[in-house]
């Protein structure tokens, strides 16, 4: 395949092309794989092929930009779509998995696999149905497509605001949008940046213009199956609620996508971008930048270059934005009815939890619990057995990192044709 | 359109490049079996995190939201869930 | 003058084996203390592939107490405390090659010798086992041997009335005297008639004298697939060669397939001279899957969810260490039983409970335990061990 080792970059979105330029800039060669058929990450879904772009013309002005500086590295830079990521191992060798299936030991992996939602547990959120709001924008970007049937929208967070002003575009307005928190504050939306402003603003008038329900302070409560499809009961200020849909998107924040990622002794592993500190697009791009090019530095023996301020101000911008966003929902979790199922693959309850007892150990709830032991690694359930259990403090992943990152088919695993002999530095 | 796709005896039709787990919910297929955990197989993440899309194509298992729709491809339910 | 004993017997180690010592000692009405730096099964008992195996042992000592141990197991599984943790089922060897012929041809001989709980009852091609693959030149059905998942064994075990549970407190250190032990919990002193240590591992750093070494071995879970199509475990002839004759090159890896009651199979496995349970590499993975595969072609389809490295506790001699100290009687030490200790945990927790009770051990095992005495380290002990 290649005759010098790469560098390996997991994620052809903002951070991970961002950075493989720069490793091609200083002269290294870079291997960028993707588990999606196209580059773009999450924020650049490209749509598939005969399909409208929903993007707007800034948007895809600013990836047209970033795949030019991949091009310009020419064959400096190889992108495997279709192909994932299996994990590190403590020699270094990094499996891969799909449209190429290799065993190899990178030069220096960088990890770009972006962000994943958090969803609270409610009451039915299991049930077939019921997904995320950031699979439905997924669906939007790929597609220009809605789910078919009603589709509510619930949860807390920006991106709310952004799928039910997509479905308007295409004519397909959500039913409502029950919104935890009251981000319509003036006041302190003053303080971010320009370009949050006019995107929310865009956002809330489609909406206004659609005519959605917009619900501000309402909290999703339970979710059953109705006559036809879903019924969901909420919360607002004006007393209870219910509305019937097909299809629910849940939102209740973005987290790193950071579950199952490892370090190695045997070779450099940065994480750059949204799993390394969940700051969006402009920050992902920045900070694949930056790191890209103190990775570089690092592995050529030069001077690193200085830090970029774009992070300080995303990150201002992003605890402002929480702050506006702050609701007490989390509280509700101590009202679940105990049948509620808290992780989702193993199907265990807030009962299985609390039989546990008051403290649970790591151990105790993986093992005796089987809490955060199936196929998602608690990427879902986790931060939510951790605030259930204390309240107070900041969640903890359970137990130690389970390796590999994902579940990795036996046939994959003997698929990989391997190249070791490249020997660590 | 570019192909169909099976699944429980239903012929479906895909849009080039997309998911399994997409065509099946455009076709109003939102449940993909029963896992042996009692879980309800079906689309939550889209971006294969989750592992809720768990479905079966020839002897394999994997995550239909990130298996790309093939002229003739027959899928079936994973029937057995994971765990550790 | 030395405080009287809160308790007659502490257990440093909550393990499989110092759970099946407390658990004869409070049968016998003792007051029991379990002390554990973390938790219940929190090392190689967590770890474990659950067999309960007597076909792996070593002819000689090994091979009689695991004998007896299966028998006692059964026993204590028929309706009593580990009923629910043992599992009786069908165990099958396997081998391709001379090296592993020969290896199916020595424990069809040791296990004729035993004439003990074991049997073979079946020895033939890869046919006589549906789904084998069909590269296997020969594969031997035994009956008698079975599964038991090292936590549930420990939690049925600690669930005896009797014994007070004290975790997570390291025992940092201890002093013996003439009337008994007082342990140093770090914040807290404990005073026992008797310590049993089964630290596993964490030996060497209470005992610095007994060379107790940590043997790290690479497993796989894989997802759930249809149960009950391998009906028990499937071992490669080349892991007896590994456990009998050690240092012996082995001629293809040492696989072992464990099915497990969720459907899942446990898959492994490698010895190495380490104690990270983190350290897991994909090309081992591969070797260990790639024969796996080929004995047991269904495994082809399943996905591996979790790899990591069980770490067990390994003696330089192959054989644990289990008896009183020589020169500090009151500690009691039964430890070293490196991927043994699922199978002899029943057997040595009753005598190793008897010896701390000042009781002779069973007649039958004598001997044998002698073998195993800390008294063979004599010349290493005097330098470390108070």
């Amino acid at each position: 395949m290649m005759s010098e080792r790469p560098v390996v970059v997991v994620g052809a979105g903002l951070a991970g092309l961002a950075a493989a330029t720069e490793l091609a800039r200083a002269g290294l060669v870079v291997l960028v794989v993707d588990q999606a058929q196209a580059a773009g990450g999450a924020v650049h879904r490209q749509p598939l092929e005969g399909v409208a772009a929903v993007a707007s013309a800034a948007q895809a002005r600013r990836w047209s930009g970033v795949m030019a500086g991949v091009q310009a590295q020419g064959a400096r830079i190889t992108l495997r779509c279709g192909t994932r990521f299996g994990g590190v191992d403590h020699t270094g060798a990094v499996l891969l998995s799909g449209a190429l299936n290799a065993l190899i030991r990178p030069r220096a992996l960088v990890l770009a696999v972006g962000a994943r939602e958090a969803v609270q547990p409610r009451p039915g959120w299991t049930l077939p149905g019921v997904m995320t709001a950031g699979a439905i924008q997924t669906r939007i970007k790929t597609l220009a497509e809605a789910p078919p049937g009603r589709v509510l929208l619930a949860g807390s967070g920006p991106l709310l605001l952004a799928v039910g002003a997509e479905m308007c575009r295409l004519g397909r307005p959500p039913v409502a949008l029950i919104e935890a928190a009251r981000p319509l504050q003036p006041l302190a939306a003053l303080g971010l940046p320009l370009a949050y402003l006019a995107e929310a603003a865009g956002y809330l008038a489609r909406l206004l213009r659609a005519r959605v329900p917009l619900y501000w302070g309402a909290h999703l409560t339970r979710i059953e199956t109705g006559e036809a499809g879903l019924l969901a009961h909420f919360d607002t200020s004006k007393g209870p609620r219910r509305i019937g849909a097909e299809v629910i998107g849940l939102h209740d924040g973005i987290r790193p996508n950071d579950a199952g990622l490892t370090a190695s002794a045997a070779l450099p592993v940065l994480r750059l971008g949204d799993c390394r500190e969940a700051l969006g697009a402009r920050a992902a791009l920045a900070d694949g930048s930056a790191g890209g090019a103190a990775l570089a530095a690092r592995l050529l023996g030069r001077a690193a270059p200085p830090a970029a301020p774009e992070l300080d101000r995303q990150r201002a911008a992003q605890a402002r934005l929480a702050r506006i966003y702050a609701h007490d929902g989390a509280a509700r979790l101590a009202d679940l009815p105990d049948d509620t199922v808290i992780c989702r693959c193993e199907m265990r309850t807030l009962a299985d939890l609390r039989a546990l007892g008051p403290a649970p150990t790591a151990r105790a709830l993986r093992l005796d619990g089987r809490f955060a032991m199936g196929a998602c690694q608690g990427r879902f359930c986790a931060e939510w057995v951790g605030r259930i259990i204390a309240p107070t403090t900041a969640p903890q992943p359970i137990g130690a990192t389970r390796w590999p990152t994902r579940p990795i088919a036996v046939a994959d695993l003997l698929a990989a044709s391997e190249d070791l002999e490249g020997e660590t530095e | 359109m570019s192909g169909v796709i099976h699944w429980q005896g239903r012929a479906l039709p895909y849009r080039a490049g997309e998911s399994v787990a997409s065509a099946l919910l455009r076709a109003g297929v939102f449940s993909f079996g029963r896992a042996a955990t009692g879980q309800t197989l079906a689309l939550f993440c889209g971006i294969g995190q989750c592992q809720g899309c768990l479905i079966r194509e020839g002897g394999r298992v994997t995550e239909a939201c990130l298996l790309a729709c093939r002229d003739g491809m027959v899928l079936t339910p994973a029937a057995g869930g994971d765990d550790v | 003058m030395a405080p009287t004993p809160e308790f007659d017997v502490a257990v440093a180690g909550a393990g499989i084996v110092g759970a099946s010592v407390a658990w004869h000692l409070a049968r016998a009405g003792l007051r029991v203390a379990v002390i554990d730096a973390t938790g219940p099964a929190a090392a190689a008992s967590g770890a474990s592939d659950g067999a309960v195996s007597v076909a792996s042992k070593k002819p000689g000592p090994m091979a009689r107490l695991a004998s007896g141990s299966l028998l006692y197991t059964r026993e204590l599984a028929a309706g009593g405390v580990l009923a629910g943790a043992f599992q009786a089922r069908p165990a099958y060897v396997f081998g391709t090659g001379a090296v592993e012929i020969a290896a199916l041809d020595a424990l069809i001989a040791k296990l004729h010798t035993l004439a003990g709980p074991v049997r073979v009852v079946g020895d033939g091609p890869a046919a006589l086992l549906p789904g084998l693959g069909d590269q296997v030149e020969r594969v031997v059905v035994l009956a008698g041997e079975g599964h038991m998942p090292g936590h549930r064994a420990v939690r049925a075990y600690l669930a005896a009335p009797g014994i007070t549970p004290i975790w997570p407190a390291p025992v940092a250190g201890f002093e013996a005297d003439a009337t008994g032990v007082t342990l140093d919990l770090g914040g807290r002193r404990l005073r026992a008639g008797v310590l049993v240590a089964a630290l596993g591992v964490s030996t060497p750093a209470l005992l610095p004298g007994l060379p107790v070494l940590p043997r790290a071995g690479q497993l796989i879970v894989t997802d759930r697939g249809p149960c009950g199509a391998l009906p028990g475990s499937l071992t490669a002839a080349a892991y007896l060669v590994a456990k009998t004759a050690a240092g012996t090159a082995l001629p293809r890896p040492p696989v072992v397939i464990d099915p497990l009651a969720t459907g899942q199979y446990l898959i492994g496995s490698s010895r190495e001279d380490h104690g990270d349970p983190s350290r897991v590499d994909f090309a081992t993975l591969r070797l260990l899957l790639a024969r796996a595969v080929a004995a047991w072609p269904a495994l082809r389809d399943r996905r591996v969810i979790r790899a990591f490295a069980g770490v067990r506790a390994a003696v330089p001699d192959g054989l644990p260490i289990v008896g009183p100290l020589p020169d500090v009687p009151r500690v009691i030490v039964a430890t070293g039983f490196e991927g043994d200790g699922i199978c002899l945990s029943a057997l040595i927790g009753r005598e190793v409970a008897l010896m701390a009770q000042g009781l002779a051990p069973g007649a039958e095992w004598a001997a044998d335990l002698a073998a195993l005495s800390p008294a063979r380290f004599t010349a290493l002990r005097r330098e470390g061990v108070a």
